[in-house]
Parts: structure tokens; C-alpha cells; sequence
């Protein structure tokens, strides 16, 4: 014993040992979030439960099985229900998903083992996904148009006229946010150059019919537009399906709503395989919608890297430069010193302090002093005087800066001398040097400082949640209106979407998955950006891999 | 005792007594202090034209500090303070006047380890030329071939010249930084230990292309290796403790060596 714990090899085991347990547990981790947030995607059986309630009543119940649990009958016995067996034992209780949100009370409902009598997989029970009140589940019965019911096969015709439905949805969609979103701008645009004549007063008489004859021209496209919306949206209600529901009456539901129909129970593995990447593609590429406990999350991964990617474009080059001050021209003194531990402590500052400082400097300071002198027009409502996407990617990358610093330093003082004696030698004066030989040789650790501040800033909500995070933006930072970019907008951020699901959300049970898929989106999000990172790093650091000598 | 082959110069002469057109740098009483302590003390000495000039002794005797002086290097020490003069064309180099960009253009350096960027041979060969403004495509390539063959280096690397310059073999690389240093066509070139690092048959092949390169360039070179000194240089400087203490022909100083020191250093009494 004593000659083998002498021999080291206790030692060995207990740092292999913390690094299993490191391992594991960011496996476990990433594991966790991925199962449990892709499953959510995964088409579920739809069962027809046969239930008996207290009374003794044979209820029929129809639905998803969404959780289950082990509860004891000591538990179940102090809740009021009648139940046999030992203390000991422990029952089985389903959480189902009912869906039919308009006629039943709870869409989710707790079913006890004991209680069901019989439980069935009806292969023509359809899963109806709605815009609006979540999903209905039930058996399709027939299809109607203006009414009328269709005659033919019924699957055809359903997917048919789903496939209609979606088709002018998307041209509605289309039509509401290019065409009648660009004429609001510039109407908006139109009342903001008005409203600056005014102040700086040159609104004259002329002005004033200009004014009103752009908008009247606005107005009247608008009409055209307006009437084809409208004309679109009677289309849409045309179509309906009758779906008979758990409690065996008949649901007739407008096509307007019904984004799509799915017969999980009549799926193979494949067809549910391929349903699987249909619906995460839906889920990264559709917008939220009802509170964000359905639909996709697109506006959030948009909103994410688009400030991460602006947070680095600021970060980097401020970092870099004020790392070469400190390690290329400040005196070797003590003042540098203090800068430098200054610096490196700044990265210790908790996250939402920095958000305080954004929203007090950036935001009412900046913000205010760039609305008084470049948007009078728009006061009292303010334009960069209000948390939005310029604000959070500054915010941001102070928070970062330190990480930039202090990788950059470290890469320069790695850079050997005699390379730098080199380049003087043949007559380069500092600034030559720096540029042409140290710069390039630095710029594997400046892309290691960029690594780390983009994993740090993909992943912080606290800051954001001052300085321009919101639940739902209306519109992206990004669109077809002149100048295209705008920074002044509010965005949406996973991290945020995260919270705002699991905490703010009005109907727990249905965005719990949604948390755990947005997670897993967030993580890979930051991966990737870190990946592609860390390949442009490897890249450099082939070119310039002299420090190896 | 070391023999000697003889480099062809002439016999004993003084070398105190070159004129100016026979010299291309001279040494006026020059202290060195780092911060306060001194590493050189009151060295003067002429160095000739197209000759190589060695400087000898042992290990921390200031030879490098010296040589280091001759283009400036050590203001890269904050903390190395200078006194006396260095002349070139007359004009002191310590002079506030001057620009030490444009002087290192003129006096131009090898070091101990091949130091070559992290570019391309090519790119090597012509920093120096991009530095001044030079982009005419023709005169690059000029630059580059004459450049490299100057280093005896050309055979080898001319079909990669677009090859990154770390995968040279060590001797190369070396000859490589030389190229890159005589192709600004420097007056003088300082070899600072330029072949410790090398292994032996490298080391042949540098010390030939010193002796071809003194036919434009006034070389100085430090070295550690007496025989170097002896195969190479036309005359040699024997340093210790931060002193000049013999100054001579390379002939007259391995044979009939002064100074007692100088005789104890060559028959390897110490150092």
C-alpha cells in the first residue's frame, strides 16, 4: 500500500479522476439539453385514453403523452383520491397534452395508470396545428369549401388545401411586411422631414403639398396593397376542416389557421425522421408566435449573431490597439502597471454592472446627445436614446475588452525579439515593424482574445435585458428600407428568448421543451461561432508558426 | 598554438594610421554604460574598407555590445546609455540628426539566430525594398535573384521562391537573412555570431561567402571561434572585460601577439 501510494500513481488517478468528472459533466450537459430539446421536435404517438373519473364516468381522453412521473399512494391518499394498495407503492401518472384549448379547461391534464381502462392508437387521429389556441387533436372527418363538403380522397384534399392556404398565407406575410412595411417607413420618414422643417422653420406652404402629395401617393398604394390583403385573407377562410374531437362533436376549423395537419400514428420511423428535420427547420427558420411558446425562434438566432458579430467588429480593433499602447509604447513604469491590473480586473466586473453603465452612459448620455443634434424631429419619441442594437453591442464589447487585451499582449510579448531586431536592422522604423512583421505573427492570439469575448458575449442576457433586449421584435435590425441596417432597433437574443419562455411564459408546460430546444440552439450557436473562430486562428497560426522556435 | 592561413592582406601595418578614404567606420572613445554599469571603456579603433574585421574574446567582454553600437541596435535598450563617437563619412552616427532608419539602411545586420519573417523567401529577400516604397515588379526580381546568388543561396531556392521561408534548413535560413540584409546594398554588414548556430558544414559554407562578400561590403563580424577569426578576418580585435586590448592584423595577432592577455586568451589559458 504505502509503496504504491509512493509510487505516484494515487496522484495520477485523482487528476484523471477530476478530469472524468469535468468530462462528464459537460457531456452530461450538452446530452441533457440536446435529448431532451430535440425529442420535443420528434412526431409523438397520439394515444385515445378510455379514463375513469372519480364518479366512476368512462371519459374518453385524446392525446400526447408529454411527461411522466412516479407518485407514491401516501401522496396520491392525502390529495382526496380513493386508491388501493400498500403505502409503499408507487403509481405511474401521465402528463397528457390535450390540446382543443378552446374547449376543454387545461390544455395539459394529469391521468393516473390506475385510472385508465384502456388505451388505443387510432391510426386517423390528426394533430392539427393551429396559428392560434395551440394544437387539436382528433379524428379528421371532412374537408369544406365555402360549406360545402369536398368529395374525393380526404387525404388529398386536406394536404391540398393545406398547401393552398399555406401558399397564400406566405403572400399575405410578404405583402404585410416588405410592401406595407416599407410604405409605414417612409410615411413615418415623410412625417419626420416634416416635422424637421418645422423646427428649423423653412416649413412653408409649398413644402407642406409636397408633403401631402407623396403621402397621398403612399396612401393610395397602400389601398392597392390593403385591397389585395384583404382579398388574400377571404380566400383563406374559404377552406375549412371538421375534425371530431375527444369528446365525439364535430370542430369545424377555418384553414386560416391551420398551418399543418400530421397523422403521427400512421408514420414509420422514416417518415417521422424526415418530419423530425421539417420541424427543426421550422423552429430555426419561422418567427415565434402566441407568446413565443410556439412557432420558431429565427428573429433571436438572427438577433444574437448579428450583435456578436458587430460586438467583435468594435472589440477587436479597440482591444488590439490599446493593447499595442501598452505593450509597445507605454513606459515600463508604474502607472502601467496599474493600467494593465486595471484592465484585467475590468473582466471580474459582473456583467450586469456593465449593463447599468450602457444604459446610463450609452443609451441616455450618447443616445440622448445624437437625438437632440441629429434626430429633433423624432423628440419626444427617441431613436438612439432608447436601448436597442448599437447600445448592447457597445455594452458588450467593454465587457469583452479586457479578454481582447490582455490575448493580445500576451501574443506580442511572445513574438521573439530577434524577429523584431530583424526588421529594424533593414532600416524599418517601429511603426513598420509592427505593422508588417509583429501584427501578422500577433494575430493567432488576437483571433484566441476574439475567441473568448464572442463565447463570453454570445452568452450573456443580464446587460442585454438593459440596454435593447426585448421579447418580440416587430422587425429585424436587418431590412430592405434605406440605410438597410438599423441599429437603433430593438432585437431579440436566445439568451433572452430562454428566459422569457421558461419564466415569462403564459402556459409553462408547452414551452418547457421550447426551453431546452432553444438552449441546445444557443450552445450550438456559440460553438459554431467559436469553430469558425478557432479555424481562422489554426489557419494563422500554420502561416505564422515561427514561435515555435 | 593556431596556424594561421594567411587572407592575402598585406603585412603589419598600423592600422591606427588608415586615412579616411580607407576607412568606413570609425571609433572615437567610446563609453557604454548599462544604467550604471559600465560595459565598454574608451574603445577607438579604425575599421577598413572592403576588409573583414573580427571582433574576438571572452563570453560578456562587450564584443556584441560593441558591434550592437555600430548600427544603433542597443537604443532598443532603454536603459543603455552611450558616450563618445562612431563615425561614418565623417559624421557622427550618434548624432541627433541623424535618422537611425536611414543609418541601419547603410549599415546593415546578421544575426546569431537566422531570424527570417514568417513570409515567403521572396518576401524576405525584398523587405527591405518594399520598405523604401520600391514596387516595380522588374527590379524585385532583379533584387531577389542577385540578392541570393550574392548569398550563394540562389541554386537552391530559386524554383520556391513563393515557399514559406521556415521550411529552410537552418544554414539557409542564415544565408537567407543575409541575402535579405545585402539586398538594401548596405556599406557595411555586422555578422553577429552568424554561424554559432549552425552546424559545421553550414558554417563552411557561410565563412566562403564572407570572404566573397567583402569584395562590395565592409564586413564586421564577432565570433567565438578563434579559428573563424583566423580563417576569415583581415584583422581582429581581441576584447575582454569591456576593454579593447589589441588591435592588429589577424596574421600579426595569432602569431605575435603584444599583449600577455591576448597570448593567454588565443592559447586558450581562458575564455
Amino acid at each position: 500500500m504505502k509503496t504504491w501510494f509512493k509510487s505516484g500513481s494515487p496522484w495520477i488517478w485523482m487528476t484523471a479522476g477530476t478530469v472524468s468528472i469535468s468530462l462528464v459533466a459537460v457531456l452530461g450537459l450538452l446530452l441533457l439539453i440536446a435529448w431532451r430539446g430535440l425529442i420535443y421536435f420528434w412526431p409523438a404517438t397520439i394515444y385515445e385514453f378510455d379514463v375513469r373519473d372519480q364518479f366512476g364516468n368512462i371519459n374518453t381522453v385524446v392525446g400526447e403523452i408529454h411527461d411522466r412521473e412516479q407518485v407514491s399512494v401516501v401522496q396520491l391518499r392525502e390529495s382526496g383520491r380513493e386508491i388501493e394498495g400498500e403505502p409503499t407503492d408507487m403509481v405511474t401518472r401521465y402528463l397528457v397534452k390535450t390540446g382543443n384549448r378552446e374547449f376543454v379547461e387545461l390544455d395539459f391534464r394529469w391521468i393516473l395508470e390506475t385510472d385508465i381502462i384502456e388505451r388505443r392508437t387510432p391510426e386517423n387521429l390528426a394533430k392539427v396545428e393551429r396559428q392560434k389556441n395551440g394544437n387539436f387533436y382528433g379524428e379528421v372527418v371532412e374537408v369544406l369549401d365555402s360549406g360545402q363538403p369536398i368529395a374525393g380522397d380526404l387525404m388529398e384534399v386536406l394536404f391540398e388545401r393545406i398547401d393552398r392556404v399555406a401558399d397564400l398565407n406566405s403572400q399575405m406575410a410578404a405583402i404585410q411586411h416588405s410592401d406595407i412595411g416599407s410604405i409605414n417607413y417612409k410615411l413615418e420618414k415623410i412625417r419626420l422631414r416634416e416635422r424637421g422643417d418645422e423646427i428649423r422653420d423653412r416649413l412653408t406652404q409649398e413644402r407642406i403639398d409636397g408633403y401631402n402629395a407623396e403621402r397621398e401617393a403612399l396612401r393610395n398604394e397602400y389601398l392597392g396593397y390593403e385591397k389585395k390583403l384583404f382579398a388574400l385573407r377571404d380566400e383563406t377562410t374559404r377552406d375549412a376542416v371538421v375534425v371530431k374531437d375527444m369528446r365525439g362533436e364535430l370542430v369545424t376549423i377555418s384553414m386560416k389557421y391551420v398551418l399543418d395537419v400530421t397523422f403521427p400514428n400512421r408514420m414509420g420511423v422514416f417518415s417521422k425522421a424526415a418530419h423530425w428535420f421539417v420541424e427543426v427547420g421550422k423552429f430555426i427558420s419561422n418567427e415565434p408566435r402566441e407568446a413565443n411558446t410556439e412557432g420558431g425562434v429565427f428573429p433571436a438566432i438572427f438577433g444574437t449573431v448579428f450583435m456578436v458579430m458587430l460586438m467583435a467588429v468594435v472589440v477587436t480593433p479597440f482591444g488590439v490597439v490599446a493593447a499595442i499602447y501598452l505593450h509597445e509604447y507605454a513606459g515600463k513604469n508604474a502607472l502601467t502597471k496599474i493600467i494593465r491590473t486595471a484592465v484585467i480586473n475590468l473582466a471580474g466586473v459582473p456583467s450586469i454592472v456593465y449593463g447599468v453603465f450602457g444604459l446610463g452612459f450609452f443609451v441616455y448620455v450618447m443616445g440622448g446627445s445624437i437625438d437632440q443634434l441629429f434626430y429633433p424631429e423624432a423628440l419626444p419619441s427617441p431613436t438612439f436614446g432608447t436601448p436597442g442594437m448599437m447600445w448592447s453591442a457597445l455594452t458588450l464589447a467593454i465587457l469583452t475588452l479586457p479578454v481582447v487585451i490582455v490575448s493580445t499582449e500576451e501574443g506580442l510579448s511572445r513574438i521573439p525579439s530577434t524577429v523584431r531586431q530583424g526588421s529594424l536592422a533593414l532600416g524599418a522604423t517601429k511603426a513598420e515593424t509592427l505593422w508588417r512583421i509583429v501584427l501578422p505573427m500577433a494575430s493567432p492570439a488576437i483571433m484566441t482574445g476574439l475567441i473568448l469575448a464572442v463565447a463570453r458575449a454570445a452568452g450573456e442576457v443580464a446587460p442585454l435585458m438593459l440596454v435593447g433586449v426585448v421579447k418580440m421584435a416587430p422587425t429585424l435590425p436587418v431590412d430592405g428600407n434605406f440605410p438597410f441596417i438599423h441599429l437603433d432597433r430593438k432585437f431579440m437574443h436566445l439568451g433572452f428568448h430562454i428566459y422569457d419562455v421558461g419564466f415569462q411564459s403564459p402556459n409553462v408546460e408547452a414551452a418547457r421543451p421550447l426551453v431546452y430546444a432553444t438552449s441546445f440552439l444557443l450552445v450550438t450557436v456559440i460553438v459554431g461561432l467559436n469553430i469558425t473562430a478557432i479555424g481562422i486562428r489554426n489557419h494563422l497560426r500554420e502561416k505564422f508558426r515561427s514561435l515555435e522556435h | 598554438m593556431i596556424t594561421v592561413t594567411p587572407t592575402g592582406s598585406a603585412a603589419t601595418r598600423d592600422l591606427s594610421a588608415l586615412t579616411d578614404a580607407e576607412t568606413a567606420l570609425e571609433i572615437k572613445n567610446l563609453d557604454l554604460y548599462y544604467g550604471s554599469k559600465q560595459a565598454l571603456y574608451d574603445v577607438s579603433m579604425k575599421i577598413p574598407k572592403n576588409q573583414v574585421t573580427a571582433f574576438i574574446g571572452p563570453s560578456g567582454c562587450g564584443k556584441s555590445t560593441l558591434l550592437r553600437c555600430l548600427n544603433r541596435m542597443n537604443d532598443l535598450v532603454d536603459i543603455c546609455r552611450i558616450e563618445g563617437q562612431i563615425l561614418l563619412h565623417g559624421q557622427n552616427i550618434y548624432d541627433r540628426k541623424v535618422d537611425v532608419a536611414s543609418l541601419r539602411r547603410g549599415i546593415g545586420m546578421v544575426f546569431q539566430r537566422p531570424n527570417p519573417f514568417p513570409k515567403s523567401i521572396y518576401e524576405n529577400v525584398v523587405y527591405g525594398l518594399r520598405l523604401q516604397g520600391i514596387k516595380d515588379r522588374r527590379l524585385l526580381d532583379e533584387a531577389v535573384e542577385r540578392s541570393l546568388r550574392g548569398a550563394a543561396l540562389w541554386d537552391e531556392v530559386k524554383d520556391r521562391l513563393n515557399d514559406n521561408a521556415f521550411g529552410l534548413s537552418g544554414g539557409q535560413q542564415q544565408r537567407l537573412v543575409i541575402a535579405r540584409a545585402i539586398a538594401i546594398e548596405p556599406e557595411v554588414l555586422l555578422l553577429d555570431e552568424p554561424t554559432s548556430a549552425l552546424d559545421p558544414i553550414s558554417t563552411l559554407t557561410i565563412e566562403e561567402l564572407i570572404n566573397d562578400l567583402k569584395k562590395q561590403f565592409t564586413v564586421v563580424i564577432v565570433t567565438h571561434n578563434m579559428q573563424q577569426a583566423a580563417r576569415v578576418s583581415d584583422q581582429t580585435a581581441f576584447m575582454y572585460m569591456g576593454e579593447m586590448i589589441e588591435y592588429s592584423d589577424t596574421n600579426t595577432l595569432f602569431t605575435t601577439p603584444e599583449k600577455k592577455k591576448t597570448e593567454d586568451y588565443i592559447t586558450g589559458r581562458y575564455g
